[in-house]
């Protein structure tokens, strides 16, 4: 499918100004899905797809080209981003924008820790006060009170950081750990370590058997896509949704070769709950599997293969250790109980007879695994257990050999760029360590990949560490944290004279806890416990963790900066560099991110020290040298041209695929695991977790455990017998993009109620929904034992029986804080385990849910018991508007 | 310069909606005056996504299909518009409803086949898809769906250009029976027709069956056969929509359907065991 390169430029027709923006929504330092933002007279016209020949010949980005069966996929010379990047100007415009810096009507500053009342800190009224208006110079100056304070008080470490996540694509502006930079100069911060979120399964349990990968998967990943496209005579895509989640991300590169896949002749099998948005149209065959249920059959995968003799046992041997024990558990030597076909069916929903045939068709044939991400497969209960059978049953087929990969797909494997070359992604970043400018650029985009604080708290554990004063944690969760992180155990608060604290105040930017990580409901009620004396939020929108803040700072979209984003990721047709020169004033009196903490800085005395002296344009220019993109194109061209592509390597075809050198050869290339192999059986974990019967040595089904108990053999299934899946949104990057007026419009994107509110999807099947007296366009409530959250139903076949599905990242809406939520976000009602005891990963898909329809009758009953909730300002096209939360200026 | 066309390839539509929505980037809050005035923030679809599910679980497809304005040479509404220069014809083929002179009638919007007309209240004009007119006057190639489709389903051509030519050879409209009567510029590939499928397996022996003929008869006797591929599926896809008798044998045994109507969706047979 050649890519069609003869259609000219699009213009800025009607413009007086264009600029370029990358509208991929990972955040920080990684940019994607490049734009032109037309603007005239100060107010943005249209977005569009950057065409990257628009300012330069083609032929000199060396565009690469991959060719089999006769067929060709070539680069497109336009980005194709998602739809809500290109409709990204109702962000910057949206009704909920945050005008003004911001006081919660009843918190005051001067009140004693734990006051309640007129003159008191109120901590129990979060979530339910209003905010008035206050000055910039009043907001920075309390919040420089406040650090003081509580640094006199407790000490630095009594301050929690929430610095960390996805969100706008911006190198100097950066969209979370700004505050990083002041605070790590005054003695520091607790940290909130991100947990890998969307890796869990491959992050806490992969790594122990392949080394500590790219955040848990496969690693090196060079090249897979021409080898996958060259050798794999089918793919199995498993659980993720390679039609969506790129978008946030990347785009919709992905796409093209779901597509080129099909016209080369390359089988597509999804395995997923629903019939998500890749297997609509590319799947040759979807097995609907119950969520959180792959353990099982990978099992009986495994157990096929043992009896049928149709495994690589050489390779087994040779670059593998522990098979035995996997074998033996397989067979019933260990527990009696044999995983064949018949048992896994009962467990996972999916007939005997297909069991049987995936198990032989894909040992007849060259398979790679691919993901995007994980979608019902890796995050839920006990997720390292699938996620690491995946590693056995790729080992069993000899993984590494031509066409045998784990392949998320795009994201690596694409052809090389000569900036990046053979280095990891974080590769050319660690080129401006070497610059002056180093520090101030890449300290507030640590926070999401390294655990650095002096003290830290896992990000799924902020609730509890409130709660309880006290956790601990094995390993982090830091994305680049060496594997045996995760043997080694941490405590919160650390000790008293290292300058270990409880903490007491919270600064966030960009939070959205409540509605996109585990027990949302226990977070927000945690949020209101007294000792957490302050809480300041950033953030451009007035929505979900923002509504529990005492001082909140308006900061601005990266439509209202100047700032740079390197676009150096694969998974698009080409990389670039953009130059992000800003296309509209700050809305309201919003400023960057970065303003905002220089804002409280030069109240503490410490501008200087939080900005080294460098002004905005030293640091985008910085940041293009420092990276070594002048090598490319010269610092006066690409201002000129506002980006420039970074050509194909010549030799992209050079680095091996995958695995090709550990499967070649073992000894001389060994993985980064204690015996260099695939440790099917991992004796560090067996060493340093002895008792752990929920992530054993061997990977295993987990029925239930201390942890978790949402399987439907469980007692609870009587009460709750659906199992919930929940994926990255179609219409999201987690929690942005829940306002676009024109994406709530899609089938998919929201569901009209009989009261006009724009409810979030549930997907059912006819079978549930109709003993249930349900129909599409009903409300219904979604519920177990931590409370319920109101969506509209969508009726339909592209779901199996006993299953509901609702992808997270809805803005909150509560009728009842927290146990009531009508905006749909789904993650209030996830449960409070982790991962499992010893993995601190949230587990928010696959457990166990009750569905009912909600009547006019109960709708008329909450609106007379909580009239409040009814009556803030609501518009169905947006949804919630900031004004709802103000109270009238004084 | 030829007229223009517009050729979708829905085998090639992933469902994003980007078409739908960069036209309400486009067109809502701009002002394209004399081509076209700003549309309301929401409810207005001058392209609309429409979706179909197709099938039963196991065995569901989804298939999208852009909607838009047939920019029709013998358009009905340009007939029905009793305001002279109201409704009118492009030489570049594209239909438009000029925003200075639409009085408000409504008649056009009532009598639309394609139903693509709408009408804004607060501007008392009648609405509509104008293939981007005042972007392919500035030097556009096509407009904003076809720029921001990123599978180059969606693509508008000039009808002369050989390519297209070839493309609308094989290509069909929306809605034929109307297709001498308006004489619609837009044309659609890969409309999936209607399928009947399913999984033959042995209970007994709990394993599908491989290598099994399967027989679909059409109503008008012509013959269609596949075999069951190694998950034991069947798959007769792109069959025309009517009634069918279906035959499955293998080993000396058989299992018959008669009788399946897919005149209004596509039949999933579950699976299927043979005994």
């Amino acid at each position: 499918m050649a890519g069609d390169n003869k259609r000219p430029q699009s213009k800025p027709t009607g413009a007086d100004k264009t600029v370029l923006k990358a509208l991929g929504l990972s955040g920080g330092i990684f940019g994607a899905c490049p734009c032109a933002v037309d603007v005239k007279d100060g107010k943005i016209i249209r977005i569009r797809p950057l065409h990257w020949d628009s300012e330069y010949d083609p032929k000199t980005f060396n565009p690469w080209k991959i060719t089999k069966n006769g067929k060709t996929l070539e680069p497109l010379y336009k980005a194709v981003p998602a739809p809500w990047s290109l409709a990204y100007k109702k962000r910057a415009y949206s009704p909920n924008r945050i005008k003004y810096p911001l006081k919660r009507v009843d918190w005051d500053p001067n009140g004693a820790p734990g006051s309640v009342g007129p003159g008191g800190r109120n901590t129990q009224n979060r979530g339910k006060s209003k905010y008035v208006r206050i000055s910039w110079d009043e907001a920075a100056t309390i919040i420089a009170n406040e650090i003081k304070r509580i640094h006199k008080e407790y000490g630095p470490l009594a301050i929690l950081v929430q610095g960390d996540g996805h969100g706008e694509c911006k190198m100097v502006h950066a969209p979370h750990g700004c505050s990083t930079l002041l605070l790590d100069k005054m003695g520091g911060f607790t940290q909130q370590v991100r947990n890998p979120d969307s890796w869990e399964g491959w992050y806490w349990g992969s790594r122990h058997i392949w080394g500590k990968g790219l955040v848990g998967m496969m690693n090196p990943a060079d090249n897979i896509v021409n080898d996958v496209i060259q050798h794999s005579d089918m793919v199995v895509v498993w659980g993720g949704d390679p039609e969506t989640t790129p978008w946030g991300f990347r785009g919709q590169f992905a796409s093209r070769l779901l597509y080129f896949w099909t016209e080369v002749g390359i089988k597509q099998v999804y395995i997923c709950p629903d019939l998500n948005y890749a297997a609509a149209i590319h799947a040759d065959k979807w097995i609907p599997i119950l969520p959180n249920t792959d353990a099982a059959l990978q099992l009986a995968i495994i157990y096929i293969w043992i009896t049928e003799d149709t495994y690589d046992k050489e390779y087994v041997a040779t670059h593998t250790v522990g098979f035995d024990k996997i074998k033996a558990y397989v067979l019933g030597e260990e527990d009696g109980i044999p995983k064949t076909p018949k048992w896994a069916s009962e467990k996972c929903g999916v007939p005997v007879w297909t069991i049987k045939a995936l198990a032989r068709d894909w040992a007849k044939k060259t398979v790679t695994i691919g993901h995007y991400f994980g979608g019902g497969m890796a995050r839920g209960p006990y997720s390292h257990e699938p996620a690491r059978l995946e590693v056995v049953i790729l080992g069993m087929q000899g993984l590494g050999k031509p066409g045998v990969h784990q392949a998320q797909i795009a994201y690596t494997g694409m052809p090389k760029n000569v900036i990046t070359g053979g280095a990891d992604h974080m590769g050319p970043f660690a080129n401006l360590t070497a610059t002056p400018y180093g520090e101030r650029l890449l300290k507030p985009h640590r926070g999401t990949p390294t655990a650095w604080g002096k003290q830290m708290i896992p990000k799924t554990m902020i609730e509890e560490a409130i709660k309880k004063g006290k956790v601990e944690f094995w390993g982090t969760g830091g994305h680049e944290e060496p594997t045996a992180d995760q043997y080694k155990k941490y405590t919160y608060p650390i000790p008293k004279e290292e300058g270990g604290t409880e903490i007491h105040m919270m600064w966030t930017d960009t939070p959205c806890r409540v509605t996109c990580w585990n027990c949302g409901s226990d977070v927000m009620e945690a949020m209101r416990d007294p000792k957490i004396e302050c809480i300041v939020a950033q953030h451009p929108w007035l929505e979900n963790d923002v509504l529990s803040a005492d001082i909140i700072l308006p900061t601005n979209t990266t439509l209202e900066v100047n700032d740079i984003s390197p676009c150096i990721r694969e998974g698009d047709s080409f990389q670039s560099v953009i130059l992000m020169n800003r296309a509209i004033e700050p809305i309201g009196e919003s400023r960057s991110d970065y303003e905002a903490v220089c804002a409280v800085a030069e109240k503490l005395g410490m501008l200087e020290a939080v900005t080294d002296g460098f002004s905005e344009q030293e640091l985008i220019r910085g940041t293009y040298e420092g990276m070594k993109f002048d090598t490319v194109v010269p610092w006066e061209e690409f201002k000129e041209k506002q980006y420039c592509v970074l050509p194909v390597a010549p030799d992209w075809e050079k680095y091996p695929a995958g695995l090709y050198n550990f499967w070649k050869d073992p000894e001389a290339n060994p993985l980064p695991t204690p015996t260099g192999k695939l440790e099917f059986w991992s004796e560090s974990l067996e060493k340093a977790f002895p008792d752990d019967e929920e992530r054993p040595p061997i990977p295993k089904w987990i029925e239930k455990g201390i942890t978790h108990d949402e399987r439907i053999s469980s007692k609870r299934a009587k009460a709750y017998p659906l199992l919930l899946m929940s994926n990255h949104g179609r219409w999201r990057t987690h929690a942005q993009c829940d306002d676009i007026p024109w994406t709530r419009e899609a089938l998919t994107g929201k569901v009209r109620g009989f009261d006009g509110y724009l409810y979030e999807p549930c997907w059912m099947h006819p079978s549930v929904a109709e003993p249930r007296g349900i129909k599409t366009g009903d409300i219904v409530k979604v519920y177990n034992e931590r409370g319920a959250v109101l969506c509209g139903a969508l009726v339909w076949e592209r779901i199996m029986p006993g299953v509901v599905s609702v992808d997270h990242g809805a803005r909150a809406d509560f009728i009842i804080p927290y146990t009531l939520d009508r905006g749909g976000a789904i993650n209030v009602i996830a449960p409070e385990g982790l991962t499992s005891r010893h993995a601190a990963g949230q587990a928010t898909s696959g457990y166990l849910v009750e569905v009912e329809k909600v009547t006019m009758g109960q709708m008329e009953e909450w609106m007379r018991q909580y009239p409040e909730a009814f009556t803030r300002e609501y518009d169905p096209a947006s949804g919630l508007r900031f004004n709802a939360w103000i109270e009238e200026e004084r | 310069m030829g007229k223009k066309v517009f050729i979708i390839d829905v085998g090639k539509c992933n469902g994003c909606y980007c078409c739908q929505i960069v036209c309400k980037d486009e067109h809502v809050g701009n002002d394209w005056t004399p081509i076209a005035k700003p549309q309301p923030e929401v409810g207005q679809f001058w392209l609309e996504l429409t979706e179909r599910v197709r099938g039963t679980v196991p065995k569901v497809k989804v298939s999208y299909r852009p909607h838009l304005c047939m920019h029709c040479d013998d358009a009905p509404c340009m007939a029905a518009c009793k305001v002279e220069g109201a409704l009118y014809k492009r030489g570049d083929g594209l239909v438009i409803i000029d925003p200075l002179k639409c009085t408000g009638c409504k008649a056009c919007v009532d009598l639309c086949p394609y139903g693509v007309i709408y009408f804004n209240e607060d501007l008392n004009l009648a609405q509509k898809c104008t293939g981007c007119a005042h972007l392919l006057d500035d030097g556009w190639s096509e407009p904003r769906c076809a720029d921001a489709c990123p599978t180059l389903a969606l693509k508008m051509y000039d009808e002369d250009d050989p390519e297209a030519q070839a493309l609308i050879a094989k290509a069909q409209v929306w809605m034929p029976e109307l297709k001498d009567k308006v004489k619609p510029r837009v044309y659609y590939l890969n409309i999936p027709k209607r399928f009947i499928a399913g999984t033959l397996y042995d209970p007994v022996e709990e394993e599908v069956i491989i290598g099994a003929k399967a027989t679909l008869k059409a109503a008008d006797g012509s013959v269609l056969t596949t075999e069951t591929d190694s998950y034991g599926d069947f798959w007769f896809e792109g069959i025309e929509p009517g009634v069918y008798d279906l035959e499955l044998t293998y080993g000396g045994k058989s299992k018959s359907f008669a009788g399946l109507d897919t005149t209004e969706v596509e039949i999933n047979l579950g699976d299927i065991p043979l005994t």
